[in-house]
Parts: C-alpha cells; sequence; structure tokens
C-alpha cells in the first residue's frame, strides 16, 4: 500500500489523539501511523501560554520547530493541548520580528524625540547604562547617610510571568542585590497579586496546597469569575471528564455574566459586580447557622480574625475616594472569637444576599448547602474576578473561611484553588520573588534577618540591600509621570497595553524628557513603540529555561531553535548589562570598604561570576539522554553553565539546610531535566502534592489524619472576617453600565505573539463589544454596528456583539484586551486593592452610544 | 502542508448534532470517539479553509463543551 506523507502525518495526528481520549481507532488508520517519523527532531516544552503549564513535545526540523504535540507523559495535561498550543510553532514566525536593537536618534545621536535607528548591542547598553548612572548617582546623593530600610532609587524594572526561573532571579540580583534598587515588579502584579496576599494571611506560605489531581478526587466543582473554558482549557477538559463520569458530580459557575462555562453549569449564577463578597459571607453564615461546621477541624486548625475596613483604593493619595478612607491601605489583622466572626457574618442572610446580588434565592442556598454538605469534596477555582478586585485580598480569603469552617482544605478533592493567568507568574514572580517586597523563596526586604541571609547568598557586603519596599507596578507609572523614577525597563510583557489608564498615568510618564524607557520585546508592540531604547529578545523555546505552574510543579526546557537575527534571551540581557557599572559607581564608599576586593570590579563581576554561578562547565553543547544536541547562547557566550549556575545558587535560598523559610525545597538542576516537573516541596527526590497534610507532605509528621498550617508559627490558618464595601465607583445616570475587561481564548494576553498568526488574526481581529440585546436596543445599536465607549477616562470604539461566546446581562458590557488598536485599558481607572496593590479591571463604570 | 488532530468533547446525548456541524466545516474528518463523546478529529488546509479558521469554528459549534488539540504539523514556513 503507498502512502502519502500528507495520509501518514494525518493518521499519526489521529491516532494520538485518539490515545490520549482513550478511544480505538480502526486498524487502517494505526497501521499507517506506525511508520517512522523522518527528520524531526523531538523534545519535551512547556508551553509558554497561560499558568496550566502543559507539556508540549516539540518537532524541530532544520534549524526551525515544524511539529508540535500534547506530551502524552505529562501529568498535567496527558497528551492533550488547548487551541492556544497551535500557534506555539507559529508565533515565533511573526514578519515583523525584531532582529537588532533600537534607538531613538537625531543626528547620529540619541533622541527622545528622534526616530528609531539600528543599533549595535553595544551602542545600545552604552546609552541606556549612561542614563542609568545619571540616575544612579542623584540616588547616591539623596541616599547618602540614609540607613538601608529608607534607600529610594531612580531606576526600575518591570518583569514578567513569563519570564523563565533563572530571567527572575537575574533580575532580581542585578535591581536589588546590584543596583539596590526595590523597583522590580513583575506584570503578575496585574495578574495574582490579591491571591498571593491572601495565602500570605491565611497560610503564612504563598501558593496552593492543592493541586490538579483535585481535578478528578471532586465531587463539585465552584468557579468563583474564572472563565476556564477559555482560559484554562486543558484543565475545563478534564474537569469536564469528572463532570460527565462521576454519578452525582456538579458543576456551581458564578460570573457577572454569561461565558462559555455556563454550557457545564448545573448551578449558573451570574451576579451583580462585587457582590461575591456578600454571597461569601452569606455562605459563612448559611453554615454556622445550620451549625454544619466541623467543630474539631476548628478547634484544632483555625484563628478566627478580622481586618480593618475602609481601607480605600489604592489611587493616588489626594484623590478624594482615598481622602475619605478612614484605614486607607491597612491590614493588620485583629484575632477575634467564634462569636464574634459568627456575628459578624450574622447580618449576610439569605434575602440580604439575593438583594445585593440579584441572584435567585433558590440558587444561592443550592450554593450554600453544597459547601455545608459534610460528605461533598469541593475544589473551588478562581482567576482574575477574584484578583482583578478592589477587595480582591478580602475575597480570597473569605473563600478560605468558607473551605476552612468545613475543613475542607489539603486533602484530595477538596482545594481552595487560585489559577495562574501566566506560564511562571508562580515559579518565577512569586518563588523567586520579583516583587517590589521579597526577596527568593517568601523572604522579604523589610525584615534585617532575611537580607542579612540574602546578602550571605550573594556574597555582598553586609548592609547592600535596601528595605524600603520599591514602586509597585501601578505606583512605577506615577513616578514616571511624576519624574521621580527616571529610568525604567521593562521585559517580556506588553505594559502599555496591559497596564491601567494609559493616557492619564502611562503614557505621560514614558514619554516624559526627564525620562530614559527601555523596551525588551519579540515584536514591535505597543510599548516597544512608546520606548526610547527597544531590545530584541529570543523567546520560548529559543533559549533554555525553567518555568513553575500554578500547582506548585517546575519543568524545565532546553533551547531548540536559535533566535532570528541579534535578538538574545532577557537573561542574556540582565547579565550582559550588569557589566556597563563597576562597584564605585553604584554603591557608596562605606559599603565597598566592607569587601573591597570588589573595588574596580563590575556588578557583573560580583553576582554572576562570583565562584557559585560560573561553577558549572559548558562543553560547547547540551545533550540529552537519548544523545541528541542542543545549543544554549547564553553559556556559549559566557563560557559556563549559565542556567545552572543560577538555578544551583537559587536553590541555596529555598533547599539549603540553614535556609530561614521551609517548605519550598526543591530538586537538583538535573533531576527537572529528565522528569516532567515536579511539585514542591521537593524533599530527598519526592514532590508534594498536598501540602499541611501528614502523609503527603515531608514537613507534617503524622499521618493523614494531621494537619499543620506550617507556614504560621502557630501552626493554624486564620479565618478572616471582611464585609461588603462597594467598589470605586458604580454605575449612575451619566454613565450607565458596568464595564468590564477581560481575555479571549483565541489571543493570548495583549496579542503580542498570537495576533501575529495571520489566520487567527482574520478569525479575530477587532475585539467587539459584547452587550446585551436589550441594552443595545435602547441605544439604537444593532449587531455589527460601530458603538463609542466612554469612561471619565476616555473614549474608544468598537462593533456591538449580542450574540457571541459571552452573555451580558442588561447593565454590564465586556470588552477583551488583546486589541492593540483600541486600547480598552485607557479606560480603566487605576483603583487597585489597596493590600494587594493589583488593578480592578472588572468593575468601571461606561457609557455607550452610536457613532 | 498544515495539520492537526484535535479532542471534541460534546455531551454524549449531542453526538450526532455536533459530527455534522463539524463535517460542514472545511477539511475536517472525523476518524472515532462516538461512543464516548470525544470525537477524534484531523483538520488540514484546504483551498481557502486555513486550519485556524476551522478551530475557531469549532468551538462555535452547538453542544462543543470543549476542544483540546492533540498534534500539528506545518512546514509552512519551512517552504516559503
Amino acid at each position: 500500500m503507498k502512502i502519502t506523507r500528507r495520509e501518514f502525518i494525518k493518521s499519526q495526528a489521529a491516532v494520538v489523539a485518539a490515545t490520549a481520549a482513550g478511544v480505538t481507532l480502526p486498524l487502517s488508520t494505526t497501521a499507517i501511523a506506525e511508520k517512522g517519523d523522518e527528520g524531526v527532531r523531538w523534545d519535551k516544552a512547556p508551553c509558554r501560554f497561560c499558568g496550566t503549564g502543559c507539556s508540549v513535545l516539540v518537532g524541530t526540523k532544520d534549524g526551525k520547530i515544524v511539529a508540535s504535540q500534547g506530551d502524552p507523559e505529562a501529568p498535567v495535561n496527558r497528551g492533550l493541548n488547548c487551541i492556544k498550543g497551535y500557534f506555539l510553532p507559529k508565533i515565533m514566525y511573526g514578519q515583523d520580528r525584531l532582529t537588532q536593537p533600537l534607538l531613538r536618534k537625531k543626528d547620529g545621536q540619541y533622541a527622545k524625540d528622534g526616530e528609531f535607528e539600528p543599533v549595535s548591542w553595544d551602542e545600545a547598553f552604552d546609552v541606556m547604562a549612561t542614563k542609568w548612572k545619571e540616575a544612579i548617582a542623584k540616588d547616591l546623593k539623596d541616599n547618602a547617610d540614609k540607613p538601608a530600610d529608607q534607600l529610594t532609587s531612580r531606576v526600575g524594572m518591570f518583569g514578567s510571568g513569563q519570564w523563565t526561573v533563572w530571567e527572575g532571579y537575574a533580575a532580581s540580583k542585578l535591581m536589588k542585590g546590584g543596583l539596590r534598587s526595590n523597583n522590580l515588579d513583575p506584570n503578575a502584579r496585574h495578574c495574582m497579586a490579591s491571591a498571593v496576599v491572601a495565602f500570605i494571611r491565611a497560610f503564612g506560605i504563598d501558593e496552593p496546597m492543592g493541586c490538579y489531581d483535585d481535578l478528578e478526587h471532586a465531587d463539585a466543582f465552584v468557579l468563583w469569575g474564572a472563565n476556564m473554558a477559555e482560559m484554562h482549557p486543558i484543565l475545563w477538559s478534564r474537569l469536564t471528564d469528572t463532570r460527565l463520569t462521576k454519578p452525582g458530580c456538579e458543576v456551581h459557575v458564578l460570573s457577572t455574566f454569561e461565558n462559555r462555562c455556563f454550557e457545564l453549569a448545573d448551578n449558573p449564577i451570574v451576579f451583580i459586580p462585587h457582590t461575591d463578597l456578600t454571597i461569601l459571607n452569606y455562605i459563612a453564615n448559611y453554615i454556622i447557622q445550620n451549625k454544619a461546621y466541623n467543630q474539631a477541624f476548628i478547634d484544632q486548625h483555625v484563628n478566627f480574625t478580622k481586618t480593618p475596613t475602609d481601607i480605600g483604593y489604592g489611587l493616588r493619595p489626594e484623590h478624594p475616594l482615598e481622602q475619605a478612607a478612614k484605614n486607607a491601605g491597612k491590614g493588620k489583622l485583629t484575632r477575634i472569637g467564634f462569636e464574634e466572626y459568627a456575628e459578624s457574618v450574622s447580618p449576610y442572610t439569605l434575602d440580604k444576599a439575593h438583594e445585593m446580588s440579584g441572584v435567585p434565592k433558590e440558587q444561592l442556598e443550592r450554593l450554600a448547602k453544597l459547601y455545608a454538605d459534610p460528605n461533598k469534596k469541593i475544589a473551588s477555582y478562581w482567576t482574575m474576578g477574584f484578583n482583578q478586585h478592589t477587595r480582591g485580598v478580602w475575597v480570597n480569603g473569605l473563600l478560605y473561611n468558607v473551605h476552612l469552617l468545613m475543613g475542607k482544605i489539603s486533602e484530595p478533592g477538596n482545594s481552595p484553588f487560585s489559577l495562574t493567568g501566566q506560564p511562571s507568574a508562580c515559579g518565577t514572580a512569586r518563588e523567586v520573588g520579583t516583587f517590589v517586597h521579597r526577596l527568593p523563596a517568601d523572604l522579604v526586604v523589610k525584615k534585617p534577618a532575611h537580607r542579612a541571609f540574602s546578602e550571605g547568598v550573594w556574597q555582598l557586603p553586609e548592609g547592600t540591600l535596601n528595605g524600603k519596599v520599591g514602586y509597585h507596578a501601578v505606583v512605577m507609572q506615577r513616578m514616571l509621570k511624576d519624574g521621580k523614577m527616571n529610568c525604567y525597563w521593562q521585559l517580556c510583557n506588553n505594559n502599555m497595553q496591559a497596564g491601567p489608564n494609559i493616557n492619564e498615568e502611562m503614557y505621560p510618564g514614558w514619554r516624559n524628557p526627564d525620562n530614559f524607557i527601555t523596551v525588551s520585546d519579540p515584536y514591535p508592540t505597543v510599548s516597544a513603540q512608546a520606548a526610547d531604547l527597544v531590545l530584541p529578545t529570543a523567546m520560548w523555546v529559543e533559549k533554555e529555561g525553567a518555568y513553575g505552574n500554578a500547582e506548585r510543579r517546575t519543568q524545565f526546557w532546553r533551547e531548540q531553535v536559535a533566535a532570528p537575527g541579534e535578538a538574545k534571551s532577557d537573561l542574556w540581557q540582565i547579565m550582559e548589562f550588569a557589566k556597563h557599572f563597576k562597584a564605585e559607581e553604584v554603591w557608596p564608599e562605606e559599603l565597598i570598604a566592607k569587601k573591597p576586593e570588589y573595588r574596580g570590579k563590575t556588578l557583573y563581576d560580583i553576582l554572576f561570576a562570583n565562584g557559585t554561578v560560573d561553577k558549572f562547565p559548558y562543553e560547547g553543547k547540551i545533550l540529552d539522554d537519548r544523545g541528541n544536541e542542543y545549543q544554549n547562547h547564553e553559556s556559549e557566550y559566557f563560557g559556563y553553565y549559565v542556567q545552572k549556575g543560577l538555578f544551583e545558587e537559587y536553590r541555596l535560598f529555598n533547599s539549603a539546610p540553614d535556609i530561614p523559610k521551609k517548605g519550598h525545597e526543591m530538586a537538583e538542576f538535573d533531576t527537572y531535566h529528565k522528569v516532567r516537573g515536579q511539585r514542591w516541596p521537593v524533599v530527598d527526590g519526592k514532590e508534594t502534592l498536598w501540602r499541611f497534610r501528614g502523609g503527603y507532605d515531608p514537613h507534617v509528621a503524622g499521618d493523614r489524619t494531621a494537619l499543620d498550617f506550617y507556614g504560621n508559627p502557630d501552626g493554624r490558618a486564620n479565618i478572616i472576617f471582611a464585609p461588603y464595601e462597594p467598589p470605586a465607583e458604580s454605575p449612575d445616570k451619566e454613565y450607565d453600565l458596568w464595564l468590564c475587561t477581560g481575555r479571549v481564548l483565541e489571543h493570548w494576553h495583549s496579542g503580542s505573539m498570537t495576533r501575529r498568526v495571520p489566520e487567527l488574526y482574520r478569525a479575530v481581529p477587532d475585539a467587539v463589544l459584547f452587550m446585551h440585546k436589550k441594552d443595545a436596543r435602547k441605544r439604537r445599536l444593532r449587531d455589527g454596528q460601530m458603538a463609542k465607549i466612554t469612561t471619565p477616562r476616555g473614549e474608544i470604539t468598537a462593533r456591538v456583539e449580542t450574540r457571541g461566546r459571552n452573555r451580558p446581562p442588561e447593565g454590564l458590557v465586556f470588552i477583551p484586551w488583546f486589541d492593540a488598536s483600541r486600547l480598552v485599558n485607557k479606560l480603566i481607572l487605576d483603583a487597585t486593592d489597596p493590600l494587594s496593590k493589583q488593578t480592578d479591571f472588572k468593575k468601571n463604570i461606561c457609557k455607550v452610544a452610536k457613532v | 502542508m498544515n495539520i492537526c488532530s484535535l479532542i471534541v468533547h460534546t455531551r454524549p446525548d449531542r453526538v450526532r448534532v455536533v459530527e455534522q456541524g463539524l463535517l460542514d466545516l472545511p477539511g475536517v474528518e472525523i476518524h472515532g470517539g462516538r461512543a464516548e463523546g470525544k470525537l477524534i478529529v484531523t483538520v488540514e488546509d484546504v483551498g481557502q479553509g486555513k486550519v485556524a479558521d476551522t478551530l475557531t469554528s469549532i468551538n462555535r459549534v452547538e453542544g462543543v463543551i470543549n476542544t483540546v488539540l492533540i498534534y500539528h504539523y506545518d512546514e509552512g514556513h519551512l517552504e516559503k
């Protein structure tokens, strides 16, 4: 039988799909597929899109990626791959890929008002370093004689939850250890900061106690502001499987508008924005009124506390809403007793919850009964609906309250679980600690003991690390506008499209003549176009990498293909830039005097060629177990195995015997190149599925009845009462609609990559305005017509869609933010959760009119 | 050559409707999985029917709960 290559590929495609689905195919199909695959080298890599952390097999031929397949050996996705995986091989091959540094110039010189011209890496970094040194010279003057916990800095870096682990680690070292600046924050601030603060407040340690295995163990699922069907399709697929095969399994979906998850919902709930606070307090009240709570669990494992109220909205201090707030930004917990807690939730009756949320009583009661049923194991999931919320920390905490009252936590199937949006928001942003207040492995800059420990690992003079919390994502933009921060380097994200209040708070700072803005990006995004210097970046499998997903799984990959032109990884850029600073240019004399051997050395010598990072030799190629060869452009350039050195030094923070905070242990570097990831804590080669539980977590003694919330000194978790408080703005006579922004399946975040896949661009070219038919009719608008959307910040136009995949109720409209030609975030107020500093992109007000 | 395979998850009682909806799309073949409610589907470029467009359309077919991609082969950028 003669078969064409096309038939062969198609049969193979069908067979691997059938294997993954557990479906048997006719023999004729499988016979064709049994022939070998020529000339394609296969290797694993985690997907570079969402936080699920699917493993993908990448097929390389002639130096290009030609094929991809869901990795059948991966426990996360078991051979499946979501539709975004389709773009993986294509995202690197967009027509307008940046291949050399571009600097704004006039008459051969850098000029803020010049046009972009190609320059060499040397010229790019020389100009950039000159600007940074000018700013740092001012800092040295300003900071003379100040103690280490009061240092300010005029330079800043905005990184990413899409950075590899070592990119985040190197960035933290350069900014915090080298330049003594805590102005390092990731775009993850916009994504899951509320989840982080809530973890720390309740459990004293970051990241979920459960894992994806709960998707099969749970009897019921509740989605709180998470459109899993579009944003986490592989997890949704596992959830769907359980729902359709496990008798009695049910799915409750809560959202402020109907989305694709409602197809599967047994209890579909559309609530009035912000009243998730009310609904959760009602559930707690229901549990208490019906004495359904788990008394033994509460007695042994829980503290009751309350949080300060009237805490403002994270706006500029002079804003009337901040002036009016009694406890702006406050979050210190006060211990209370069970009685006071019960009293605090008692006003949240079924009637009140119904009235405030607009949800029918029987639906609310069904949800409350589910949580109160001691025999139902429940997995609760949330994403941006909870996190992008001016009371995001509170609402995260209110859900933990419900799980803790019932003792439904830290065991198979009982799992409050924060889904992350980015592939390494956990592994890089959170675990490495690329936030303004953090150091690696849950250490914080405020604590002198944590700084001293970090200075020890990094071989820095005592007192190098800055103890003052830096400017977070939103404040960075305000400080650029106000001229208090003058140098800004943005890598691996597109904040000019992703950040809030673009016109009023972002763009003016970028174009402020006092400031020098650098953007590292593979494509000419909105951010790149607004910068002064653009650096071309190697992406995904054009570098060796490591990501940490939402279930604490650390996964590695090797460099598969070379980046085009002169594009280099962010890691290379950060390390190379460090060569441009001598210790005396950035440190005061008294600091150098403590380690005189650093005099005359560059920050590269001090931070990277330090005997630890440069310890592992690079033999000119990387080999896998099957004898395949791979390149590694950073190691080739610097002359040692860069990624291994950085990771092994990072392990001194999370896995050495003398570390201040246990519970984040990781395996050795080489292990991760062999396995399909492991979930930390990894102790004695064993990963941890459920934390805080005996029999699973190596830090907890005893059997599976034993629990120890060891992140807190007393081993107990905190139930934290917080009431309903209104959002920063609510619809009024003029702005009569809620405006909610978000994502769509086809485009990854701001669309920098996915909009460059031509077929895809054609399929979903523009952001549309999803609205209810009646709202459209009232404004004499019909499907497909252009509408003008106006908020107090600005206006955009978009086509009306009343029959799409998202069906808002009357009174609310939804616009995705992937579309660079209509920057919906210029409409968004820069109001944040005052505790997590995360912007609320879900609750703005707007009006809509016919154009 | 641009080919990919997927599993299209449907409610078991709606397999037939979904199957018809899928076969109306260009470049689609169904290889099995009807009994399980997990249709094994391949999609390839045919004339104006580009794979990415078809993938987007599959998600919009009434009764589809979820679509997962399994395998993708594309030599397009090598041929250019």
